[in-house]
């Protein structure tokens, strides 16, 4: 008997009798509710907490007195016409200049902040945008990223200093910033409708707060990790705290904040498209028409636009990240080279140089020339340094006169290329051919319908109808409590009754349903990827492209490809969200198992493991916590993109979101999308606490 | 090895120049710390109210779970003068230094400099006194890294708002004193340690202070860079006179360097002297665990082992040879005049007057002292200035 005692009380042990209880449990509720019965199975109707007639009472109170209100007057109608000014003026310039001064002058920043390859890129690019007719498109897209992006970064950058000043200011800000980046941005979209109204100003506001959480996050951080050994240094010699923050800690934060920023411009271009769904014009309005008419060939066009968009933008800011960094010692390196030749001579400029040099040195002896008392040679040195940007800013001046005068003219027709009628030929053709092969119950077609009837079905009823909801938030509960213990688990059943309460139950068993399937196969494909990415190095060479394009198309562009193989419903949603989802999956997957210390697999090597009993009995139980980061993040992904799924007939919470802005029932959206902010936090708290409480058993 | 090296460098500067002598001189008080006290902890108060004074610094972590970082630090530093603190890791050293310019706050004491208690200034008082009095020489130098080496040696005039030209001219006297030369426009990581730690030295004298704080500022860098920085630096401050607090873990480098030398140990003050007092009357067995390995030819000097004439039992005058060692001559130095002859030789100080008589039993009797005794053979002075 006290051995029992004993044996109860270890841990492990103890956890095994929770569960053992746990299932008795699961047993006895599945016995007391005849199955099928949906009485008992779904949440009660009268526990409905009665949101929805709450939210659209205060929706129409806000269309009432939206012109009155002092809170609109004052407040959210001059800060949507400050937004909505900007944006004009932005796209109305972008609109102006003529299309192949755009693409010149992108592709000569390109080339001073990467070189030659940026500029192939660049060009190529923005040339596409314009062959493929979508050329305004695009630049209502660019306009609203530059105005969002530049919004957030002023009251991004700003707040993470504050935040990186204030221990209690980051206390206060992070919750708030990890329920931000939690939350899938679908969710957003809704009650800024509500304060902005319908048009651009929303997406812009939608944009922001998506876009937000990264900058704050990376110069806190940034500021934060400043060696405190130069923040002392800086005291020591009585630097105010303006003089700390301008002098040392945000030129030492910079690559932080340039990694932030980086984030930003990816975030909001991926909002930016789905914004669309709320009255952003531009790309993601051609995306989100063609899925709806299912015109494959012109969503591609649009898509392509979009990804050529985000590879351009991410490897711009990434260069000039790079740029910076390099930057130190690039023009060390120049100035050693001069002290070579002694007493400090520069060697004799080469003509390429005295050409780049020729506009810069022509300034600053004008400028010393109008301007008493400036000294030529100190001025001359500081403008060539600025050569490049001077040539550059000259060119395009230049350029845009000539434009004056001879007019470019919009992008010329016959530069024009249909894309479109190809890849519907081909959509049509994949339709006919791989939908379903022959006679033989093989392809696409088949392959959706084996997957919804024989697996998604199933297991969204067994959720929905077969399990009453008490066992659905208990099992979680129990989850919760393997993983964090009981505070996570009350938690847990809280964010789980949750969209019950706001009578969105069955929609929301149906989306986790579908998040559980796309994250076994993302999981089950990933896992072993990132190991073959790790012990492969040709493999890792050969998948690094890929995996980089992959992370930078934005996740709506996904589904076009998609719905072309498979038609609509869950299935193609499924898919995307595996695409989409994968990529962390792996890239953690093979950090986890590269961080694994050389030692320990020495020693598993010295006692004579075969390479299957190391990987299984080393390699992977020491990359766990990594490995389980990675699945954090393939559950987050994939949950935002099942619930973007809702687009093409993906069901669940995303088809209430989407209705809800579609027919404006506010009520509607603003109670799916609090289930899907519920559900979101539960998922990514469990795995988080799961993931950190493999850490210390190292 | 490297300590016989140190020795040896240590012996060249003093026959140039013997240090006894001139700390002894009477000058102004510099910084003079009173009652110093820093307890790491949510009620440091209430721990230093409640100590006992027997009470250990292990006996309080596990207590109270407070650190006695710095408990009860009393000193004066002079003008000019190099005062060494010498400590093992965790003796509280580095916070004593932090405390004395305010990067860690002194849970209690007053730290006098000047004529202010530095302790009760406020921020815009501290920050003059930080630009125009101190400055700091860090273990990991504490370099900017995205500013070049002028721009970090210029950097302390440039908050002081000096014109761009002037202040990068004195930087680039400073660059040269410190023999950085050619370096001006590199950034730091390009540098060995050795050379940032020149561009810290700059940067730190740059402003100019009256006060020179080093903490463990050679401790980073591999011994024979060490050892040079260590007496060019011993040769700057024979030109700049500055009042110097230097940190280290390193004996030898509190020899060489230290006009005054406070070991310190969880926390206290074991002993203050000068390197021969340390030597000769070590306070306790933790000191003279120290001073055991030092060899003592090299840092004693005549004038500690000499006695009486009349002890000795031999007149003045029998020695024909009329050799006179002068008071601060090293045993080193002495060992041919001494060995040499069977009579004693005569000690004199500064003014030719005669002070003592040293004999070949005396330098046995203070060798042999030094390989055998463990225990010390002089009188156990407790912390003593």
């Amino acid at each position: 008997m006290s051995l029992l005692l004993q044996l109860f009380k270890e841990t492990a042990n103890r956890r095994l009798a929770v569960i053992g209880t746990g299932l008795a449990g699961l047993i006895a509720a599945l016995f007391l509710a005849p199955s099928g019965d949906a009485a008992t199975a779904s949440f009660p109707e009268s526990w409905n907490l009665g949101l929805r007639g709450a939210v659209d009472d205060f929706q129409s109170w806000v269309i009432d007195h939206r012109a009155t209100h002092v809170l609109f007057a004052r407040l959210f109608d001059p800060l949507s016409d400050a937004i909505e000014g900007t944006l004009i003026l932005v796209e109305d310039f972008l609109l102006w200049q003529p299309w192949l001064l755009v693409i010149a002058a992108v592709s000569l920043v390109g080339y001073g902040l990467g070189g030659v390859g940026l500029v192939g890129v660049c060009a190529g690019g923005f040339l596409f945008m314009g062959v493929v007719g979508l050329w305004e498109a695009s630049m209502k897209t660019l306009a609203l990223m530059l105005v969002a992006v530049f919004i957030t970064l002023a009251i991004g950058i700003p707040t993470g200093v504050l935040a990186a000043r204030s221990d209690r200011t980051d206390r206060i800000l992070r919750p708030i910033l990890d329920a931000m980046q939690t939350v899938p941005a679908f969710v957003y979209l809704i009650p800024v409708l509500l304060f902005f109204g319908v048009a651009r100003v929303p997406s812009v506001v939608a944009t922001i707060i998506y876009a937000l959480p990264p900058v704050i996050r990376l110069t806190n951080l940034g500021i934060r990790q400043v060696a405190s050994d130069a923040v002392e240094a800086a005291q020591i010699f009585g630097s105010t705290k303006w003089q700390m923050l301008v002098k040392v800690q945000l030129p030492l934060a910079l690559p932080s904040i340039l990694t932030g920023i980086n984030q930003a411009i990816m975030m909001a271009l991926s909002i930016v498209v789905i914004a669309a769904l709320i009255g952003a014009g531009g790309l993601g309005r051609e995306v989100l028409l063609s899925l709806q008419r299912l015109q494959v060939g012109a969503g591609f066009e649009a898509g392509m636009c979009i990804v050529f968009l985000a590879i351009i933008l991410d490897r711009l800011s990434g260069a000039l990240g790079a740029l910076v960094l390099r930057g130190r010692a690039r023009s060390a390196e120049r100035n050693t080279s001069w002290h070579g030749h002694d007493g400090g001579h520069e060697p004799a400029p080469s003509l390429i140089d005295r050409l780049v040099w020729a506009p810069a040195d022509a300034v600053s002896a004008l400028v010393a020339r109008l301007g008493p008392g400036v000294e030529l040679s100190p001025l001359r040195a500081r403008l060539r340094r600025h050569a490049y940007a001077i040539d550059c800013a000259i060119v395009i001046v230049l350029f845009s006169a000539f434009d004056l005068v001879f007019p470019l003219g919009p992008f010329p027709e016959w530069l024009q290329v249909d894309f479109a009628s190809p890849v519907d030929a081909m959509v049509q053709w994949m339709r006919d051919h791989l939908y379903r092969i022959g006679d033989l119950p093989i392809g696409t077609g088949p392959f959706s319908d084996f997957l919804t009837l024989h697996v998604l079905n199933p297991l969204r009823d067994f959720l929905r109808e077969t399990l009453p909801w008490p066992a659905v938030v208990w099992g979680v509960m129990m989850l919760a409590w393997l993983a964090g213990g009981w505070r996570l688990a009350v938690g847990a059943g809280l964010g789980m009754v949750l969209p019950g309460l706001v009578g969105m139950w069955p929609q929301s068993m149906d989306t986790l349903s579908q998040v559980v399937i796309a994250v076994t196969v993302t999981v089950a494909l990933a896992i072993p990827l990132g190991v073959a990415v790790a012990r492969y190095r040709r493999f890792a060479v050969a998948m690094r492209p890929i995996l980089d394009t992959l992370q930078t198309i934005p996740s709506f562009v996904y589904l076009v490809p998609v719905i072309m193989l498979f038609s609509v419903g869950r299935v193609p949603g499924l898919i995307a969200s595996v695409l989409y989802a994968i990529v962390p999956g792996i890239k953690l997957t093979a950090l986890g198992i590269k961080q694994v210390p050389s030692s320990a697999v020495e020693a598993a090597r010295a006692f004579g493991a075969t390479p299957w009993q190391r990987l299984t009995r080393v390699d992977i139980p020491l990359a766990m916590p990594t490995i389980l980061l990675g699945v954090n993040q393939v559950i987050m992904m994939v949950l935002a993109m099942v619930v973007i799924a809702g687009l093409v007939g993906g069901a669940g919470l995303g088809l209430e979101v989407v209705t809800g802005l579609a027919r404006n029932q506010t009520g509607r959206g603003v109670e799916a999308g609090l289930a899907i902010a519920a559900l979101a936090i539960v998922l990514d708290r469990i795995t988080q606490a799961w993931a950190s409480a493999q850490t210390p058993q190292r | 090895m490297i300590l016989w090296a140190g020795s040896i460098l240590y012996l060249k500067r003093v026959v140039n120049q013997p240090t006894a002598v001139r700390a002894e001189t009477d000058s102004a008080i510099e910084i003079s710390c009173r009652g110093v006290w820093k307890v790491f902890g949510q009620h440091p108060h209430r721990v230093i109210d409640t100590l006992n004074e027997r009470q250990s610094r292990q006996a309080t972590l596990r207590s109270t779970g407070h650190v006695i970082a710095v408990r009860d630090a009393s000193f004066e530093v002079r003008k000019g003068e190099t005062f060494v603190v010498m400590g093992l890791s965790g003796s509280g050293k580095s916070t004593l230094v932090r405390c004395m310019c305010r990067l860690t706050e002194p849970t209690r004491g007053a730290i006098v400099i000047g004529d202010r208690d530095i302790v009760t200034l406020d921020e815009a008082e501290l920050r003059q006194l930080r630009r125009r009095r101190m400055s700091m020489v860090f273990q990991h130098f504490g370099l900017f890294a995205h500013r070049r080496v002028i721009d970090n040696v210029a950097y302390g005039l440039e908050v002081q708002g000096m014109a761009r030209r002037s202040r990068l001219a004195r930087a680039q006297d400073m660059i040269e004193l410190v023999g950085l030369s050619g370096w001006e426009q590199h950034y730091p990581n390009q540098l060995s340690g050795g050379m940032q730690q020149r561009v810290g030295l700059a940067r730190a004298l740059t402003v100019d202070p009256d006060i020179l704080l080093f903490d463990e500022p050679f401790s980073a860098l591999d011994p024979l860079i060490r050892r040079e920085l260590r007496s060019e630096l011993v040769k700057l401050q024979q030109t700049m006179h500055k009042t110097i607090v230097f940190i280290t873990h390193d004996f030898a480098e509190a020899l060489e360097l230290g006009e005054r030398i406070a070991i310190m140990r969880d926390g206290q003050f074991v002993q203050i002297g000068s390197p021969e007092q340390l030597i000769t009357a070590p306070a306790d067995d933790y000191v003279s665990a120290f001073t055991r390995d030092v060899s003592r030819l090299t840092v004693l000097t005549v004038s500690s082992i000499m006695r009486d004439c009349e002890q000795v039992g031999q007149a003045v005058s029998s020695d024909e040879s009329g050799t006179v060692l002068p008071a601060g001559t090293r045993l080193a130095d002495a060992l041919p005049a001494l060995v040499e002859r069977e009579t004693p030789v005569l000690v004199a100080n500064h003014d030719n007057n005669v002070v003592g008589c040293v004999d070949r039993a005396a330098l046995v009797e203070a060798l042999v002292a030094n390989t055998s005794a463990r225990s010390p053979n002089g009188r156990a002075e407790s912390p003593a200035t």
